[in-house]
C-alpha cells in the first residue's frame, strides 16, 4: 500500500513549514508561535525515523473541569500527609525532580486545540516546592506557573499536593504523594520498598496508567438516563475572594465504626454520608423558607474498585444519596437505612457501567466532536451552572482507609483531603483514613458554619470523639 | 485541651473560639498569654499573575507592519493621495479598541469607551479630510459619534450607582435605543434641512416607551420585581 502520509509531510507540509518558521524567525524571536513552529517542522523533518511527539487526550472526566475555569475559580484540590518530623524543602525537591518523570501525565500543560483540549508534556522547570499558605486551592491559570497544573507545599511536618482535577482523581494524585512522600523519606536515609500507591521511580510508566480508562469499560447496551432536579441550596455570606475555609474533624476509626456498625448497622461511608444529609436537613429547617426541596449530595465512587485499571487519571463517578423532606420527617435511623439501601442499589458493576456508557456517548457523538471548543466551552459552562451544579447540595468524597508500604508507616502521622473551593456558595466535605485516624474535612467559601455544626454535633450526640481544627479567622 | 460547651466536640490548643458556633474557649487552668501554634500556616497566598503579552505584542506587531507598509506604498508607488492615512488611522482605531481586552486590562471601561470614542472620530475626521468635504463630518459623524459615547457612559453611571440588576440594565438599554435613534434623526434632519420633527424615530420611541413603562412599574413594585426575576432568571 502507498503511504500517502510520508508524501504529503515530505514534499507539501516540510516546505510549507519551512517557510512559515523562517518568516516568524524574523518577527517573532521570542515568542510561543517560534516554539509551536520549531515542533511542526521537527515533527516533519522526524516522521519517518523518530517517534511522534507525545500527547494525551483529556479523559471523559478531565474533558469538564478546565471549561469551568474562571479568574476565582479552579478545580483544585489537594492532598496532604503529616509526617512526624519537620519537612526539609531542599530534599523534598529533590524528591519532587526525581519522581514527577515516573507521572508523565502529571508532569503536563494543557493546551487548546480547535475541538479539544489536551496535555502536552512539560518539561519546562518546575514545579517548585514552596512554604504552605492559609488560603489553600487557589485558582490555577492554565499559563501560570510555568504551566505546571501541579503546586507542592510543605509546613512544619506537612507535605501539600495541590493538582487540577484535568490531570487526575484523588487515586492517581495519592499515587503521586505518596511515591513523592517515600522518595523524600529515602533521600534522608529510610529504606522503603515499592508498592501499593508507591511506584518505582525507576521503572517507565505502564501504558496502562497513562489511559482513559473510560472508554474501555463504557459498553452497556443501554445508556441510563440521568435525572436532575433541583435541590436545596446552602445560602450563606461569601468570603472575599481566594478564601477557603476549613474545618477538619479528627477521630479514631475504630469508635466510627463501632457506632456505624453496631448501631445503625451501616458502613461508615453510609454513615457519615447519612450524617451529612442530616446536617443538611437540619440547615433547610433553620432557615424556614417555607419551600421545602430535596436534600441530595455528589459523592464520587472510584470505578478502579469494580473495572480493574491502573490508571493514573480520573476514573471516578458521582452517584446522588438524597432525601426529600417533602415525603415527611426523616429520623437519622430511617436516613441511614435509606441511604444504606440506595449504596447497594447503585454501586455494582452494572449500573456503574451504564452510568459511564452514557457519559461517554456525549463525548463519542459524531456531532458533538465536530463543535468547535469554544461553544463546547460555553455550552458546558452554561449547563453546569444553571443544571449539574443546582442538582446537588453538598459534595461528600471518601478516599476510605489508605494503605501504605509497611516500612513507610511508621513516618507518618496522618493523610487530609480537601475537595477544594466549590463552584458555587456551599461546603464540600471530604474524608480520609489512615490506621486508626479518621479525618473529615469541611471545606468552604462561606462565612457560616452551619452544615458543619450540625455535623460534628451529631457525631458528638452519636457517642463519637471528635477534635476540631480549623483556618478561619475568628477575631 | 478544651471542648466546646456548646457543640461537645475538642478543640485544637490553637483555637480560641469553637470554629462551629463561635462560642469563645474559657479555660481558667490556661494562663492568658500561652498562645499555642496554629496547625495551619499564617501567610496568605497569592495566585501567580499570568503573561498575556504574547498576543498583545502580535497584534500590535501585525497592525504597525499594516500601517508602515501602506506608508511606504503609498509614498513610493502609488503617490497620487494620501490614501494610506485611512489605513493607518484604521490601524490605529482597532489598537485603541484592542487595549482593554489584550494591552491594559485594568483600563476603566468608562475610559475605554471615551477612549473608543475618541478613536471613531479621529478616524471619520481624517476621511472627512481625505474627501475634502467636512460638512458631514460636523453636522453628523461627531454628534452621533458623541451621543453614542454619551449614552453608553450615562449607563455605565447609572448602573454603578443605582443598580444593576438584569432588569434595570434592560431598562437603561431601551432608554438608550430611544434616545439615540431621536438624535439620529434630529441630526440627520438638520443635516439634509428638513423641518425638525419625529417620523420613524417617534415609532422606535413608542416601542421603547411600553417596555419602559413596563420595567419601570415592575422595577418600582418589589413583588412583581421578584416575580419577574424568579420568572426570567436564566
Amino acid at each position: 500500500m502507498i503511504d500517502f502520509s510520508y508524501f504529503f509531510n515530505t514534499f507539501l507540509l516540510f516546505p510549507a513549514n519551512f517557510f512559515l518558521f523562517e518568516f516568524s524567525l524574523l518577527l517573532f524571536p521570542k515568542t510561543d508561535i517560534l516554539i509551536s513552529m520549531k515542533a511542526l517542522v521537527s515533527v516533519s523533518k522526524l516522521t519517518a525515523k523518530e517517534p511522534r511527539k507525545i500527547w494525551y487526550k483529556l479523559d471523559l472526566s478531565a474533558i469538564v473541569y478546565p471549561t469551568l475555569q474562571r479568574k476565582d475559580f479552579s478545580s483544585v484540590y489537594r492532598l496532604s500527609v503529616a509526617l512526624k518530623e519537620p519537612i526539609r524543602p531542599e530534599i523534598l525537591q529533590k524528591a519532587v525532580d526525581m519522581v514527577l518523570p515516573r507521572f508523565p501525565t502529571y508532569k503536563a500543560a494543557i493546551r487548546k486545540g480547535l475541538f479539544w483540549r489536551y496535555l502536552e508534556p512539560n518539561n519546562r522547570p518546575g514545579p517548585f516546592v514552596q512554604p504552605d499558605i492559609m488560603n489553600p486551592c487557589m485558582p490555577m491559570p492554565f499559563k501560570a506557573n510555568n504551566r505546571y497544573l501541579l503546586r507542592v507545599y510543605y509546613h512544619e511536618c506537612r507535605i501539600s499536593l495541590e493538582a487540577h482535577h484535568s490531570l487526575g482523581d484523588g487515586t492517581g494524585a495519592m499515587c503521586l504523594l505518596q511515591t513523592l512522600t517515600a522518595q523524600y523519606l529515602r533521600l534522608l536515609g529510610a529504606d522503603i520498598g515499592c508498592g501499593g500507591f508507591v511506584l518505582d521511580i525507576h521503572e517507565k510508566p505502564d501504558p496502562e496508567e497513562l489511559e482513559d480508562a473510560y472508554m474501555r469499560y463504557a459498553h452497556a447496551k443501554v445508556r441510563p438516563p440521568r435525572l436532575s432536579e433541583k435541590t436545596y441550596r446552602v445560602r450563606g455570606t461569601r468570603e472575599p475572594f481566594y478564601t477557603l475555609n476549613i474545618i477538619d474533624g479528627i477521630m479514631s476509626v475504630s469508635q466510627l465504626q463501632k457506632v456505624a456498625k453496631e448501631t445503625y448497622h451501616v458502613t461508615i461511608t453510609e454513615y457519615l454520608n447519612a450524617v451529612l444529609l442530616y446536617a443538611l436537613l437540619q440547615k433547610q429547617a433553620s432557615e424556614r423558607s417555607g419551600r421545602l426541596l430535596p436534600v441530595r449530595i455528589a459523592m464520587p465512587v472510584n470505578l478502579r474498585r469494580f473495572f480493574p485499571s491502573k490508571t493514573l487519571r480520573n476514573f471516578i463517578t458521582m452517584i446522588y444519596p438524597s432525601v426529600d423532606p417533602r415525603l415527611g420527617d426523616y429520623t437519622f435511623e430511617e436516613i441511614a437505612r435509606h441511604v444504606h439501601n440506595y449504596m447497594q442499589f447503585y454501586i455494582n458493576e452494572k449500573f456503574l457501567r451504564g452510568d459511564i456508557t452514557t457519559n461517554a456517548a456525549t463525548q463519542s457523538h459524531p456531532l458533538i466532536r465536530i463543535v468547535p471548543l469554544f461553544l463546547k466551552d460555553l455550552v458546558v459552562r452554561t449547563f453546569y451552572a444553571k443544571v449539574q451544579d443546582k442538582n446537588s447540595s453538598a459534595g461528600l468524597t471518601n478516599m476510605g482507609a489508605l494503605k501504605t508500604p509497611e516500612d513507610m508507616a511508621p513516618y507518618l502521622e496522618r493523610f487530609d483531603i480537601y475537595m477544594g473551593q466549590p463552584f458555587s456558595s456551599r461546603t464540600n466535605c471530604a474524608i480520609i483514613s489512615f490506621q486508626d485516624t479518621l479525618t473529615v474535612n469541611f471545606a468552604s467559601s462561606i462565612k457560616e458554619a452551619d452544615v458543619e455544626q450540625y455535623f460534628f454535633r451529631r457525631l458528638v450526640q452519636d457517642g463519637i470523639h471528635v477534635k476540631i481544627e480549623s483556618n478561619r479567622d475568628l477575631s | 485541651m478544651s471542648y466546646c460547651v456548646h457543640c461537645g466536640v475538642e478543640l485544637d490548643p490553637s483555637l480560641k473560639k469553637c470554629p462551629l458556633c463561635n462560642t469563645p474557649v474559657l479555660d481558667p487552668h490556661v494562663m492568658p498569654y500561652y498562645e499555642a501554634a496554629s496547625p495551619y500556616p499564617t501567610k496568605r497566598g497569592q495566585v501567580e499573575p499570568v503573561k498575556r503579552k504574547d498576543l498583545a505584542i502580535l497584534v500590535s506587531i501585525l497592525l504597525i507592519s499594516c500601517a508602515v507598509t501602506c506608508g511606504f506604498l503609498n509614498l513610493l508607488v502609488f503617490d497620487k493621495n494620501a490614501w494610506s492615512l485611512l489605513v493607518i488611522g484604521l490601524c490605529l482605531l482597532l489598537w485603541i479598541i484592542c487595549i482593554p481586552f489584550l494591552i491594559y486590562r485594568k483600563t476603566a471601561p468608562w475610559l475605554a469607551i471615551l477612549f473608543d470614542a475618541l478613536g471613531i472620530a479621529g478616524y471619520l475626521f481624517i476621511i472627512s479630510r481625505l474627501t475634502h468635504s467636512s460638512d458631514w463630518f460636523w453636522l453628523l459623524g461627531l454628534p452621533i459619534t458623541g451621543l453614542a459615547a454619551f449614552l453608553l457612559e450615562l449607563s455605565m453611571l447609572l448602573g454603578k450607582k443605582l443598580s444593576h440588576s438584569f432588569l434595570s440594565v434592560a431598562l437603561y438599554l431601551f432608554t438608550d435605543i430611544a434616545l439615540f435613534c431621536i438624535g439620529v434623526e434630529l441630526l440627520c434632519r438638520n443635516y439634509i434641512g428638513q423641518e425638525l420633527k419625529l417620523v420613524w424615530s417617534a415609532v422606535v420611541l413608542t416601542v421603547c416607551a411600553v417596555f419602559i413603562i413596563a420595567l419601570s412599574t415592575t422595577l418600582s413594585i418589589p413583588r412583581l420585581r421578584e416575580a419577574a426575576r424568579r420568572r426570567l432568571h436564566f
